[in-house]
């Protein structure tokens, strides 16, 4: 895996308009971004989360400095285009994953997400088993409510502020990668 | 790949872009207040008693305390319009310098003794047009650094409109200074704060909509 020093001539080339370098530059930020988002969001959005950061940096590639390392410029834009998924994840707390997506054993969908499964241990416990539920394992409000013992209302209330605290949290946390 | 398509259309026609410079941001923001400025000055708009209000030191903590602030937020705020780097550092030390310039007015004020009582001292009529002044003068600052902050990337946007508006703030309560017949301390302390959180304020709460990327 590069350390950023490739990348930063790359994307110095893309800026000139070398579209081969920049091509070739995409491609390999796409894996990175792809395995960056599946260790902090659910399966069925890292890959969206992914594209729209592809999307983010080529929007924003005049503000990379070619004098600067390139690794910071690029975690910053994942990483802020991390919390915008996780505020995105709270503003809808009742889509449900897709069924073809859902995970029904437990360990298995948090595995994926690790670092987001790490972060859940900050939340009260009563947020953070509804998250786990639904947005990690693919359960329904419904399932959530019945296998916690709280109302369908008090589950999407939960999932709402145990995801805004969680954006909260990586936005106040400086950059641990 | 799955987003190879993606790839393929972003790549397909690439135009050259010009990197932004924090320097060249800098640059650009310092012409357009040296205009601005220039402007005010020739169009009448220094106080007529400016030869005597030099000899005050009211008038220097004012202009100099202001230049001061205006410049660490301008600062704060361009460095911020870069992914990597936060504005929160810069917003700690601008809290701080604002606490500093009205503890040095504090202690010019003491050193005054002025005898009046405060009603008449802060002049409220006076004061509100003092506001309003001070926020049409910050509007070409807050203007140009808000086109940067959306052609930048900044990642943490509430922090950096705060930083946007409060150098705005500060920028147009400098400009105003040369016009602002007051010397009073306790005078300048409330209006020009009042003017600067009525601006920042503004800032804090229009740019993060307006800049979202």
């Amino acid at each position: 895996m590069s350390d950023g020093g490739d990348w930063g001539a790359l994307m110095a080339a893309a800026q000139a308009g070398n579209g081969g370098a920049y091509r070739r530059l995409l491609a390999e930020l796409d894996i990175w971004l792809v395995r960056y988002y599946a260790r902090r969001l659910p399966a069925a959005v890292a890959d969206d989360a992914a594209q729209e950061a592809l999307i983010a940096i080529h929007a924003k590639r005049h503000t990379y400095d070619p004098a600067r390392p390139f690794k910071p410029w690029l975690v910053a834009i994942a990483r802020y285009k991390w919390i915008d998924r996780l505020r995105t994840m709270a503003r809808q707390p009742e889509t449900e994953l897709p069924d073809t997506l859902a995970v029904s054993d437990h360990e298995q969908g948090v595995v994926g997400a690790i670092v987001l499964a790490e972060l859940l241990a900050s939340l009260k416990s009563a947020q953070r088993e509804v998250i786990r539920l639904v947005k990690l394992d693919g359960l329904s409000i419904a399932e959530a409510a019945a296998r916690t013992g709280q109302s369908e209302s008090l589950v999407k209330v939960n999932i709402h502020r145990g995801l805004a605290k969680l954006a909260r949290i990586v936005e106040e946390r400086g950059d641990a990668e | 790949m799955p987003n190879e398509p993606l790839i393929d259309a972003l790549a397909a026609d690439l135009a050259p872009v010009r990197p932004r410079r924090t320097g060249r941001e800098l640059l650009a923001l310092a012409g357009i207040g040296a205009v601005e400025l220039t402007l005010v000055l020739l169009l009448g708009g220094a106080r007529p008693d400016i030869g005597v209000a030099m000899l005050l030191p009211s008038f220097w903590w004012k202009l100099l305390g202001l230049a001061a602030l205006s410049a660490i937020g301008v600062v704060t705020a361009v460095r911020s319009f870069e992914p990597a780097s936060s504005p929160r550092r810069g917003l700690l030390l601008l809290a701080l310098a604002v606490g500093f310039v009205l503890a040095v007015g504090w202690a010019i004020d003491g050193g005054d003794a002025v005898a009046m009582p405060l009603a008449e001292r802060l002049m409220w009529r006076h004061g509100v047009d003092c506001v309003f002044r001070m926020a049409v003068l910050s509007i070409p600052a807050i203007v140009a650094l808000g086109l940067l902050m959306r052609r930048g990337a900044p990642t943490d946007r509430r922090a950096s409109a705060l930083a946007v508006g409060a150098a705005s703030a500060a920028w147009g309560a400098f400009v105003f200074a040369f016009n602002c017949p007051s010397d009073d301390p306790l005078y300048i302390a409330f209006w020009y704060c009042l003017g600067c959180a009525v601006v920042t304020l503004i800032g804090r709460l229009a740019l993060p909509a307006i800049t979202r990327w």
